[in-house]
């Protein structure tokens, strides 16, 4: 479609039998469209370049030392068990079936139009669960761990503030299965709070707090809030003070002091905590299929099906490859924030 | 200051801030703590509220094969991870600090990728290539697969201590006449070790509770923990799932005391 268009060009005097010097500078001009086109997205990729440029004459004077060797077993162990495996998962996702085990084997798109087409109605279903489950569970995960992040980053105790950082980072570090199966306990017809609200005559029949989509977010936020939190403190602990005394000495209230200087001021963060959140809740596995039950039907579940149940790895690779390119999109982004933060702090 | 000046009007504001965030806290917290109440309440299913006190669900969790195999096997593999994990992030660290390579920033990104890309992708992918290798799924294979997502907390902990510390120090050793080799084995190994065993008990409990990574490497009576606690927990919701729970939870305690000792939890505020 690219080429048809690029060739149609009035520019190009080949028409449309493009030569193979036709071919080269169409394949130049669109190499150069897509780096404007990454320009108008901010990537400056021509900068990139000449930056690295720089840094290889700072490096001819300061050459790589042995140390640098170092790098050698955790770039085999990447290339190894992490570039090849995601390369082979793409390539896989245009084989019709193992390419080394059958010889008949051959090259198809069919994964990708099973997904397209979705005669069975549950793909395009699934998929769009999955992001809605990743943007209501990163909603409430910033909803709650904004004023947690705020208190403890404004905490004048080192005790307090070690405290509640172990409170955080303690269910971080337990495992997802267990702390799945704490929501399970809790929220189950016999569980704690059904039980409860039964004992105390405020219903007579269990809540359905489970095995739906409301059982599933619940348990997310409370395993993914702590990124959240831990990403906020950063940069909220980074805000001068100062500056929201400086308003309200000037008259503001609290909350419009917090509203127009401390707010602002955290949106970076806000958005790095927000896509970490997002980027791991659409990767969820355990906690769906745990607490979802036959309710919720998100992408990383039909991907274990599709391995577990119909043994089909080429449809698996696909929607793997679908699931990874949404990830890479909000990986990106949460770097280029990242990074822009880390400037900042260095500028500061 | 003007807390002092405007000390009354702000106090139901202040209490309400507090308040909201000890709930917050409690919503974090509560959730672990049940699990204690279901592992030592002696109803066959998990009921509430709890009508006594049993250590019979520790019992059934010692006491059965499939539960104690994998619990060992998941020590095992974690113990593994955790050298493996250290002896490479530590030195992709120190490369990524000291070797002046080009794209260092490039390269730092690609070595964390993998705790931002879906962990049950890494499992399908290393799936997929062990099964086009024909090499079926062997332990080493898991082994592998747990170190890729280990290392990078290595190198985060490395790293951070490496930024931190004071170059000049290295410095001062080696214009004392220090060979760059004495330098790095007396000055920076000794000065970057709490980072590294940071890194290495991060690896340790990662390794020890990786599920997404696990679920398609594992074969038949080969399942770590995780993996059956899952598997049985799709059928029955017993108090030996709170008892083997409490395993993870006493581990991860024991892991954010160390970390606080070790280089303390502010290193983990910037992730």
């Amino acid at each position: 479609m690219s080429i048809g268009a690029d060739a149609h060009d009035p520019s190009d005097p080949a028409g449309h039998l493009p030569s193979v010097a036709g071919e080269e500078m169409i394949q130049a001009r669109r190499i150069a469209l897509a780096a404007d086109r990454l320009d108008i997205s901010g990537v400056d990729r021509t900068g990139a370049l000449r930056h690295d440029g720089e840094r290889m004459s700072a490096v001819a004077s300061r050459r790589p030392s042995p140390i640098a060797w170092l790098i050698a077993p955790a770039l085999l162990l990447f290339v190894l068990f992490f570039v090849l495996p995601f390369a082979v998962m793409v390539a896989m996702s245009f084989f019709s079936s193992n390419p080394i085990g059958n010889p008949h084997a051959v090259v198809t798109t069919r994964h990708y139009l099973r997904f397209i087409e979705d005669s069975a109605g549950i793909f395009h279903d699934a998929l769009w669960e999955t992001l809605r489950i990743g943007i209501i569970t990163t909603i409430v995960s910033l909803l709650i761990g904004y004023p947690l992040a705020h208190w403890m980053a404004r905490m004048q105790s080192r005790l307090g503030h070690a405290l509640t950082l172990m409170a955080v980072i303690t269910p971080l570090l337990t495992g997802i299965v267990v702390r799945t199966f704490a929501w399970m306990t809790i929220l189950q017809d016999k569980g704690v709070i059904n039980t409860t609200l039964i004992s105390w005559g405020l219903i007579h029949k269990p809540l359905p707090l489970m095995y739906n989509e409301f059982g599933t977010v619940v348990a997310l936020v409370h395993i993914y809030v702590p990124f959240m939190v831990l990403t906020l403190i950063g940069v909220i602990g980074r805000i001068d003070e100062r500056l929201e005394q400086a308003a309200r000495s000037l008259g503001a209230g609290r909350l419009r002091a917090f509203v127009e200087v401390t707010l602002p001021l955290s949106l970076p963060g806000v958005l790095a905590g927000s896509l970490l959140v997002f980027a791991l809740s659409i990767s969820a596995y355990v906690t769906p299929s745990l607490m979802g039950g036959t309710a919720v039907l998100t992408l990383p579940m039909l991907i274990a099906q599709q391995v577990n149940t119909s043994f089909n790895p080429g449809f698996a690779g696909a929607l793997g490859v679908v699931l990874l390119s949404v990830s890479l999109v909000i990986v990106v982004a949460y770097n280029r924030i990242l990074a822009r933060l880390a400037g900042e702090q260095g500028l500061a | 200051m003007s807390v002092a000046l405007n000390k009354r009007p702000f106090d139901l504001g202040k209490a309400a801030y507090l308040g909201l965030n000890l709930l917050l806290l409690a919503f974090l917290l509560v959730p672990i703590a049940i699990i204690l109440v279901f592992a030592l309440n002696p109803t066959p299913y998990i009921s509430f509220p709890p009508v006594g006190v049993t250590l019979h669900w520790f019992d059934k969790f010692f006491e059965t094969g499939d539960f104690m195999r994998s619990l060992w096997l998941s020590l095992w593999i974690a113990a593994c991870v955790l050298v493996l994990s250290v002896v490479i992030g530590g030195a992709c660290a120190l490369a990524l600090a000291r070797g002046h390579l080009p794209g260092q920033a490039f390269l730092t990104a690609f070595f964390m990728s993998p705790l931002m890309l879906p962990a049950i992708l890494t499992g399908l992918a290393l799936f997929q290539s062990y099964l086009l290798a024909g090499i079926g799924r062997p332990v080493w294979g898991l082994i592998m697969a747990h170190t890729l997502i280990a290392v990078p907390y290595v190198l985060r902990t490395t790293l951070a201590v490496l930024h931190n510390f004071d170059r000049r120090i290295e410095e001062a050793a080696s214009v004392l006449g220090a060979s760059p080799v004495r330098v790095f084995f007396e000055v920076t190994l000794p000065l970057i070790q709490p980072g590294v065993f940071a890194g290495g008990v991060f690896a340790f409990i990662v390794s020890f509770d990786q599920f997404p990574v696990s679920l398609f490497l594992v074969v038949p009576k080969g399942e770590t923990l995780p993996v059956v606690l899952f598997n049985y927990m799709k059928f029955d919701l017993d108090g030996a799932i709170a008892a083997a729970s409490m395993v993870s939870i006493l581990l991860a305690l024991t892991v954010v005391l160390t970390l606080e000792k070790l280089i303390g939890l502010k290193a983990y505020v910037k992730l």
